[in-house]
């Protein structure tokens, strides 16, 4: 069959370039085939860092400034009065508080998504909760902190740090859990993402 | 001959000269883009969060419609492009950018396909380089040769 | 029944592929003409069984029976005749269904065309070739993908439908089957590379033959990519007709590696050359459709077009590194024994574009490759997530797209071998003024921006270069000078030119609004007036449809309508759109509580939208025009003319 081949060769050319091109794809497969496949979740880009401000006028006038609560551990609850998974967390979030009333220790504070003042003072009427909450044009708010969909809550830490991010509706035992889990990490562990990455898995 | 070569050079080289003076009017002092042409630029460099790759200017999403109108409100308060993708990224993650960042790992994005340009083009030049013209003579015996193939050929052609 | 039939024919097109791949290779070695001649009986048994395949699965669409689980899964007893039909490829394994069939279908016609050479073993090795991928893609209806399990549907049991986006326009019934006659069409000019390799024939006499063959999968793909991009902006309601998502990306791949081959192709027959290169871009064709498939549907990458994940991913990637390995293989191994002697004498000079012509689609395919897996490459090697989106592909694709613009401005007047600057300048001069009247025209239409009058320029260049061809062309030729691959080339060329300049206005020129109005009420978007007339709401099966008659400049009246599900909630827009020569206008309403309340309108002005699909129909022609065989030329005929004497002048086909 190779008899009708040019006798004479030249050069290596094609043999180099498909060597090369060869080992590119080989790479190139194993690339592939080692990739997940499917949906991947990815995590909130803020945690182990400073947490953004929430400044703003609460439902009952006050002025709220995040900052002001250094020393203390949040819960900074994004919600909507029309989310009914919102509806369904928010008995565990006023028992959660009031859990910690007495010491003191940990702080709610709730931010309305695409909401207007009136029905999140309804809401609380209804539902309970007796903490800051900020409802009306504070959409900025919630982008700022990476919001994708309702509700969804964030702990942070005494010193101002994020460090964990609840997505989807949250029960009294994931925030107990989490947080006594963040309590044990060191201070200057806070902002390890890997250190954070160790804490639960929160319970859908 | 001359003339029409004269002719040949004014024509490219009024040719050219409009060329010039159109590209000039048409890119110098050219307007600022407006706000809406700002805020429609930057919802495309924008993934939607709850999407499979769409840019929030492209989504329905209730998210992506928030985001687009936190980067109106954030055009309308003077903010500069870096500044808002800045924001957004700092919330949401640089995966939230459609455009690959221009440092790490990422910037191999543009690196690589400049890379390639270089490449093509020296390859290119290389190809062109190697390949000059080389005279081969021919002699009279492979001149007529080829011209009684050619005859062959219009007799056949003819049939 | 149904299933019987289905599988039956599986199993039948299955075993075909695999004996007739065996027998042909023992008769390959043991020289058995007579083996080589059963190929024919091979290729029609396999097309048999893929017929009898498709026909039972149609059948049960037809008769909604949803004991076969995938009916059951897109059929719906509500859904129209003509969705119905093609919610065949709605799904993953339907899909392979039709490429099994579509494929099956090329092996015949090969097998026809070559009927008195299939003892050839050049034709032999291509069939060989041809029936392994047949058995892999029936293999995968045998194993992982098989479309026709069974399962015991509840009494009165009815499915879902397609996806209502599915089932919204009609272009969805012409888009995929013209997408995968392109991808599927590609294998037979892989087939016959991989057959010259092994034979180490690479004479240009396999590659006229199939010629035509890549040159109508190429138009088919072509069809398909411009039919997937207007129903995309007749649908979604975005006004957006390419969103450079991975798997519009993955079409785009062999669309671009196979216009390199049909250019460079040309090189080869005419001077011999770039043989190991043009045997390179077939198969690089071929491994692109293949892993365009794959990335559609392993799910490795995120994108909008959902095809459920499955289990065939791990199959399709094998099977890209199996074509990969082997092509890459017989290259390194016959590649240096088979390259030309000959060499390109001047970069001014049709061969000259024509490279740097390859070296562009190369380098654009490259990035889109690189753009599109990007991000996987990167969480690979120090687990970063990103995104690399339009932002990035556009400002790739402006400076490649002015490049082969321009490119396509002056190679039409370059003649082989080489020639002069002078010579050049005077054909090319009225096409250069063209362009320069085009540039004019736009600066004086308000077309402001180096890109963009740069693109109108060069594009109206480009138009003039290709006029010119046609009309010197007609002149010395009569009507010949419409047909032929160079005539018909120009033709294609005009089409592409229209596209450009659609994409360069639509992209410059594009404006959004949102209006909330009530009945009465009107809008105003770059002066044209929108008007509210009126609101109504249709109780459907399944779904509610709320409709809002909208008056454009007090003309005719558009229908936008928004479809909210019932079962899933989901609300899906049917837009309208409102196209003239000069601009499109794309109407769509956003959901409503109720009518009574204001509707929200977006209305998405464009010019020059219908440029695009002219463009395609252009292009359509031009190649259905390029097949005709053109001024006839034997293959005997000297492929270059060494004295000096002789050389050709102008463009000659």
């Amino acid at each position: 069959m190779s008899d009708d081949l040019a006798p004479v060769r030249r050069g290596r050319t094609a043999l180099v370039s498909a060597s090369i091109v060869g080992v590119v794809m080989v790479a190139f497969i194993a690339l592939l085939a080692t990739r997940d496949h499917g949906d991947r979740e990815t995590a909130s880009a803020l945690l182990g860092g400073p947490a953004p401000a929430i400044v703003g006028e609460t439902l009952d006038g006050g002025d709220f400034d995040l900052d002001d609560l250094r020393g203390r551990w949040v819960v900074v609850n994004f919600f909507g009065t029309w989310c009914p998974p919102c509806i369904v967390e928010h008995p565990h979030l006023v028992a959660f508080h009031e859990a910690h009333a007495e010491t003191g220790d940990v702080e709610v504070v709730s931010v309305a998504f695409e909401d207007t003042a009136e029905d999140v003072a309804a809401f609380f009427d209804e539902y309970g909760g007796e903490w800051p909450v900020l409802g009306e044009g504070v959409n900025s708010i919630a982008i700022g902190w990476g919001v994708t969909g309702l509700p969804e809550s964030f702990l942070v830490a005494p010193n101002g740090v994020v460090v964990f991010k609840f997505v989807g509706g949250v029960t009294y035992d994931d925030l107990d859990s989490v947080l006594s889990a963040a309590r044990g990490l060191p201070e200057e562990g806070l902002d390890d993402e890997d250190l954070l990455g160790e804490l639960p898995e929160e319970v859908s | 001959m001359s003339s029409r070569r004269g002719l040949l050079v004014l024509s490219w080289g009024l040719l050219g000269v409009v060329v010039a003076v159109v590209l000039a009017v048409g890119t110098l002092g050219g307007a600022e883009p407006t706000p809406a042409e700002r805020v429609r630029s930057l919802s495309g460099q924008v993934a939607c969060p709850t999407c499979a790759g769409q840019s929030v200017l492209y989504s329905d999403a209730g998210i992506s419609v928030q985001i687009r109108t936190e980067i109106a409100q954030r055009v309308e308060d003077g903010q500069s492009d870096d500044q808002i993708l800045t924001a957004l990224a700092q919330a949401y993650g640089r995966e939230a950018l459609l455009t690959p960042s221009a440092s790490g790992a990422a910037s191999l994005a543009w690196a690589i396909p400049g890379f390639a340009a270089v490449v093509a083009i020296a390859g290119l030049a290389f190809a062109f380089w190697r390949w000059r013209p080389t005279t081969t003579e021919v002699s009279d015996e492979e001149r007529s040769r080829v011209e009684e193939a050619l005859r062959e050929r219009e007799v056949d052609g003819g049939a | 029944m149904n299933a019987i039939v289905g599988s039956a024919g599986v199993i039948l097109g299955f075993a075909a592929a695999g004996f007739g791949a065996i027998s042909l290779v023992v008769g390959l070695i043991w020289q058995r003409p007579a083996l080589l001649r059963q190929s024919i009986t091979y290729a029609g048994l396999v097309f048999a069984g893929s017929l009898a395949s498709f026909v039972a699965m149609e059948r049960a669409l037809i008769t909604r029976d949803f004991s076969i689980e995938y009916v059951a899964q897109v059929g719906s007893s509500l859904t129209p005749p003509l969705y119905n039909f093609a919610s065949l490829w709605g799904a993953l394994e339907g899909s392979i269904l039709l490429w099994a069939l579509v494929l099956a279908g090329y092996i015949l016609l090969v097998a026809i065309k070559f009927r008195h050479r299939l003892t050839d073993p050049l034709v032999a090795w291509a069939m060989v070739t041809m029936f392994l991928v047949a058995l892999f893609f029936f293999g995968l209806m045998v194993g992982p993908a098989n479309p026709f399990t069974t399962w015991s549907p509840p009494v009165g049991y009815d499915g879902p439908g397609p996806d209502p986006l599915l089932q919204n326009h009609p272009l969805m019934v012409a888009h995929p089957p013209m997408l995968y006659l392109g991808y599927v069409g590609f294998t037979v000019p892989f087939a016959f590379a991989i057959a010259a390799l092994i034979t180490g024939r690479v004479g240009e006499g396999w590659l006229v033959e199939t010629r035509r063959w890549t040159l109508f999968a190429w138009g088919f793909l072509t069809a398909g990519i411009i039919l997937g991009a207007w129903w995309a902006y007749e649908v979604l309601g975005w006004g957006g007709y390419w969103g450079w998502d991975p798997v519009e990306n993955s079409s785009l791949l062999p669309w671009l590696t196979g216009t390199a081959f049909l250019h460079s192709v040309m090189v080869q027959e005419r001077r011999g050359m770039l043989r190991v290169w043009n045997l390179s871009l077939l198969c690089a064709t071929f491994a692109l459709t293949i892993l365009g498939t794959f990335l559609t549907r392993s799910g490795v990458i995120e994108s909008v077009h959902a095809f459920t994940t499955s289990s065939i991913g791990p199959a399709l990637l094998g099977f890209f590194a199996v074509i990969v390995i082997a092509s890459v293989g017989l290259i390194g191994w016959r590649g240096d024994r088979l390259r030309s002697p000959g060499s390109i004498d001047s970069p001014l000079s049709r061969e000259g574009a024509f490279l740097a012509n390859n070296v562009l689609f190369g380098g654009f395919a490259f990035v889109i490759l690189l753009g599109t897996v990007f991000p996987l490459v990167v969480e690979a090697w120090n687990g970063d997530q990103l995104r690399v989106g339009e932002p990035f592909f556009e400002r790739m694709s402006v400076p490649i797209g002015l490049a082969l613009l321009t490119l396509m401005a002056i190679a039409p007047a370059l003649p082989w071998r080489k020639t002069n600057v002078e010579t050049l300048a005077t054909r090319l001069q009225w096409p250069a003024w063209f362009g320069g009247a085009c540039l004019l025209i736009a600066l004086a239409l308000g077309q402001r921006g180096l890109g963009t009058l740069a693109g109108y320029g060069l594009a109206g260049f480009a138009a003039g270069a290709a006029i010119r061809q046609v009309v010197l062309a007609t002149r010395r030729q009569g009507w010949r000078g419409f047909v032929g691959r160079t005539n018909g080339g120009m033709i294609v060329h005009l089409g592409v030119i229209l596209i450009a300049f659609g994409i360069i206005a639509s992209n410059a020129g594009v404006e959004s609004r949102e209006f909330r109005l009530e009945i009465g009420e009107s809008g105003v978007i770059e002066g044209h007036t929108i008007t509210l007339v009126d609101v109504y709401q249709e109780d459907l099966p399944r779904k509610v449809r709320t409709v809002a008659a909208i008056q454009v400049d007090g003309g005719e009246i558009h229908e936008p309508a928004m479809n909210l599900f019932r079962a899933s909630g989901r609300a899906v827009p049917t837009p309208s759109v409102r196209t003239t020569w000069t601009n499109d206008i794309a109407l769509s309403i956003f959901p409503v509580e109720s009518i009574d309340d204001p509707i929200g309108i977006r209305a998405v002005y464009q010019p020059l939208i219908a440029w695009l699909w002219a463009g395609g129909a252009l292009m359509a022609i031009g190649t259905v025009l390029s097949a005709f065989p053109g001024r006839r030329r034997k293959p005997t005929d000297p492929t270059s003319a060494p004295l000096p004497e002789r050389a050709p002048e102008g463009a000659s086909s």
